[in-house]
């Protein structure tokens, strides 16, 4: 490629502050999330709560014993979930681990507090994100259009290694597009509005964004899922951050300067 | 390849820290603080203003879970509980132009409010059920708030093991919500000793524990600070949110 080992400056000050923030948000979200869900382990495709629909259930039918339940099949999982870490040093009743909530110990209303006021910082980062790269570059490079559609496939192909050369692309080649702009335009837009889904205040303001996820229920088995997509993506992410020279992409995140790899595309 | 590694592992290390770091910032008073700042905000955008949704007779709960402090044990509950209630009042008094003690004889022809709503729980589950009762606003014109009224307080008769007894309270406004009950009877029928009876709030666009069970006076004030820890209710005195909203 014609610019290799060029370095350009790629992630202007507001994406790479917006970057972290929102990783620090992510992590605390997660972990808090978690806490509230060890609360009530459980999760049913209803509004109401309705054990004939559960889709997830975490128990402990005895001490020392932990079952995951998922579409009515039941699997032993002691130690890591239903029966796990108790954040106190020993083990006790829990659907998710101490070591992966916040506080680890279980607290309702402490994991609450946490994720109420990042779920703001999340908001905040992401509308600061858009509307600040709105017909700038950096959004509107990585925004999936309908001409990559056809490119994914080979893209994938080239990642499997079971083609030479990625198909011709832009600074973000197809399937970077299309993982972006599903995390920044689907993904995170709907945790947002399911987990609003959730709160009486709002659904008494606005009947028809709980209804639209099914029902309160419903919202906060949507809510989980997403959660499990966005986990998806963030694994993906740090796997090709990892592989595709660390260095230099920690570094573009940093200082915004970015060295131009072989299989880096140039056009927009 | 070393260097990868060692920013792998870094990145791994990072992520098992969270938990640790996070318990140790969350007994971090001033930290706390910060993260406490998000409920003015939810307060103020979502609020509660909104009417909550009302359901079907089809999709009332077959069952609702009895998740608060245990029915209570008190000389004066199991007394009151043995007569039917007759002998149960419920004291209005405070900041208020006159105090009143309403029999449930006077509550009963009073209730003229009905509804099927969702009852959601601050743990996440929710339970449908049909509602009668009295209107709070209905209350509180009889007793009239003086000028500096700006809460509603609900005394009630259940306690924790260490004798604390339960307690809530609303804003005025959110008390003169259309759909703020005293609630006597559920699903058509008396409310029963383990759901509250004699009488419950019902605060249906507010998390469950708002809406109080066992309620034995209602207390009009200018401001909770004096009451019990001054947080306004006895889970929000345990780090809960008075606003509960979401």
């Amino acid at each position: 490629m014609k610019g290799e080992g060029k370095t350009v400056y790629r992630h202007s000050v507001a994406t790479r502050v917006t970057h972290w923030a929102f990783f620090i948000a992510f992590m605390a979200l997660i972990s808090s999330g978690l806490q509230i869900f060890n609360a009530a382990p459980y999760l049913d495709a209803s509004d109401k709560s309705a054990p004939a629909k559960r889709v997830l259930s975490f128990d402990s039918p005895q001490d020392g014993v932990g079952t995951t339940t998922i579409f009515g099949r039941t699997f032993k999982t002691t130690g890591v979930f239903g029966w796990a870490d108790d954040g106190m040093g020993g083990q006790g009743a829990r659907a998710f681990p101490g070591w992966l909530t916040i506080p680890a110990y279980q607290s309702l209303a402490d994991g609450r507090r946490w994720h109420f006021f990042f779920a703001w910082v999340m908001v905040i980062c992401g509308v600061v994100y858009v509307v600040w790269g709105i017909g700038r570059p950096n959004i509107s490079q990585l925004i999936l259009r309908p001409s990559d559609v056809p490119k994914i496939l080979p893209m994938q192909l080239y990642y499997l290694r079971l083609r030479k050369h990625p198909p011709e692309h832009g600074t973000y080649n197809p399937l970077q597009k299309l993982a972006y702009t599903l995390v920044i335009f689907v993904f995170a837009p709907l945790i947002v509005l399911s987990g609003l889904a959730l709160s009486p205040g709002f659904d008494a303001s606005l009947h028809p964004l709980t209804a639209a996820f099914g029902g309160r229920q419903f919202a906060r088995l949507w809510h989980f899922v997403l959660m499990l997509a966005l986990i998806g993506f963030f694994v993906t992410h740090i796997a090709l951050v990892a592989t595709q020279g660390v260095f230099n992409q920690v570094r573009s995140m940093l200082t915004g300067r970015y060295r131009l790899r072989s299989d880096d595309g140039t056009g927009v | 390849m070393k260097r990868q590694l060692f920013i792998a592992t870094s990145i791994a290390a990072a992520l098992a820290g969270c938990a640790p770091i996070g318990t140790k910032l969350n007994e971090n008073t001033g930290f706390h603080k910060v993260l406490d700042s998000a409920e003015g905000l939810d307060k103020r955008i979502i609020g509660t203003h909104g009417l909550a949704k009302e359901y079907r007779p089809q999709d009332i709960s077959a069952d609702f879970p009895l998740d608060s402090l245990p029915t209570p044990t008190s000389a004066y509950y199991t007394a009151i509980r043995k007569d039917g209630f007759h002998s149960y009042s419920l004291i209005v008094n405070g900041a208020v132009d006159r105090s009143h003690a309403f029999a449930l004889a006077q509550l009963e022809k009073m209730a003229t409010a009905r509804d099927i709503t969702r009852h959601d729980c601050v743990e996440g589950w929710s339970a449908i059920a049909q509602w009668d009762g009295v209107k709070l606003a209905d209350v509180l014109a009889v007793v009239r708030p003086r000028a500096d009224a700006r809460y509603v307080v609900f005394h009630c008769m259940d306690s924790d093991q260490q004798g604390s007894l339960y307690y809530e309270s609303l804003s005025l406004e959110q008390a003169m919500h259309p759909q703020a009950l005293l609630a006597l009877r559920m699903n058509g029928k008396p409310i029963t000793p383990d759901h509250g009876a004699p009488v419950r709030l019902r605060v249906p666009t507010q998390l469950g524990y708002k809406s109080a069970k066992w309620v034995h006076r209602i207390e009009v004030v200018a401001s909770m600070h004096a009451l019990y820890s001054g947080n306004g209710g006895y889970w929000e005195d345990q780090g809960y949110e008075w606003y509960a909203g979401i």
